[in-house]
């Protein structure tokens, strides 16, 4: 009998079946995204060796709430808010505080334009300007640009007051934006 | 060097934004530039801005992309790692009570396996993949009357009608000979179409299957 590879099968098809407990089709959507998955956990925890085990408890916890997804073809971006918390439950680990006002001042380094500037491809570019973000910033940027998490939403998972969050979304902009700029 | 550049991107305060703050133009964005604001629109120097910001959010998801492109597939051990630890119990659903034979018996099924059942004989459909499987009504009743929902694919090419009923007819067997639900309808869905039939099809991950929830007694 020909049976339909599931490896071809779109997200939404493969969510319903994993829902319904099919671990075949759970585990081409682990195939399909780790990758992902890693770049972003990577980008937001820097190269750990924690990088395995944050992306494992991400699928995990997904495979767990899977009926709580209603829209199947949404599967990336939802799996992506999963780690992104993930993500945060470990930064906290690490560090018990983060003060406030040194989030507010912190700015990227005189040379970053010029590394910026440096860049071959538009996406090095916006990767090395983002590394050269202060690290509450890049955390803000990429939960409202990349996860399109509202400001409160951020304000939430981060534990800061939405005018934190603003305000740290502002100078990332500004940063991101004059780094880019220096780039072509 | 091009005009945007021309235009005070280097301060980025509202100044240099005829009186707008970036973070208004990025809000404006998120908006869908609704409702229009013409000292937006009309300015070049927030269109220029606006520009900006468009261009870094397309090279921000663009640069993860490429970054996922650059990670190693996933490891074939971490991912077995990965299996073994997921609960099938988490999607195993409600207890489906069987017949009992002896009065003291309880035998029940999960749903999950029931689902599993479904899924095995749908996708042994020709042309046929099932993509859900919802059992709506009181399953935990004996005897209560249910419905099935069944999502389904199917491939490009065939008779949709066709396909339907004949999975429609597969499903309502099987949980007719397997279990002791009282079925009232089986509703058949087609949610997607499959691609058409590959020439050289390569069998490596078929649809056999792996049910979350065993039967018990």
């Amino acid at each position: 009998m020909h049976h339909q590879p599931l490896t071809d099968l779109d997200d939404a098809v493969l969510v319903g079946r994993s829902s319904d407990g099919d671990v075949r089709a759970f585990e081409v959507l682990i195939r399909r995204y780790t990758p992902l998955l890693r770049a972003y956990a990577r980008r937001t925890l820097g190269s750990t060796d924690e990088l395995d085990d944050v992306v494992q408890e991400t699928f995990i916890a997904a495979w767990n709430r899977l009926d709580r997804l209603d829209d199947g073809t949404r599967v990336k971006a939802w799996m992506m808010r999963i780690l992104s918390r993930k993500c945060l439950d470990r930064i906290r680990a690490r560090r018990v505080h983060d003060d406030v006002t040194e989030l507010e001042v912190a700015a990227p380094a005189d040379d970053a334009p010029e590394r910026v500037a440096e860049a071959r491809s538009r996406e090095e570019a916006v990767e090395t300007a983002l590394a050269e973000l202060p690290e509450a910033q890049r955390r803000c940027w990429v939960m409202k640009e990349v996860l399109e998490y509202s400001y409160e939403a951020i304000a939430e998972e981060l534990d800061l007051p939405v005018s934190t969050v603003r305000g740290l979304l502002s100078r990332a902009r500004k940063n991101m934006i004059r780094l880019m700029e220096g780039w072509r | 060097m091009s005009d945007r550049d021309t235009v005070g991107l280097e301060s980025l305060e509202p100044d240099d934004l005829d009186g707008h703050t970036i973070d208004e133009l990025a809000d404006y964005l998120d908006a869908g530039m609704q409702p229009a604001d013409p000292s937006i629109d009309d300015s070049a120097a927030c269109q220029n801005a606006l520009a900006a910001i468009v261009r870094l959010r397309h090279s921000s998801l663009g640069s993860l992309e490429a970054a996922a492109a650059q990670e190693a597939p996933a490891d074939e051990s971490w991912i077995s790692g990965v299996l073994a630890n997921i609960s099938l119990e988490a999607r195993a659903g409600r207890d489906v009570p069987l017949r009992p034979e002896a009065p003291t018996e309880r035998p029940v099924m999960t749903e999950g396996a029931i689902r599993s059942l479904v899924r095995t004989a749908g996708d042994a459909v020709p042309d046929a993949l099932i993509a859900r499987c919802t059992l709506e009504g009181d399953v935990t009743e004996l005897g209560a009357p249910i419905r099935v929902v069944v999502e389904i694919a199917v491939r490009t090419g065939s008779t949709i009608q066709q396909v339907a009923s004949d999975v429609r007819e597969t499903v309502g067997g099987v949980l007719a000979t397997q279990t002791d639900l009282v079925v009232e309808a089986v509703d058949v869905v087609v949610r997607d179409l499959l691609p058409p039939p590959d020439e050289d099809s390569a069998d490596t991950a078929d649809t056999s299957d792996t049910a979350a929830g065993e039967e018990q007694a």
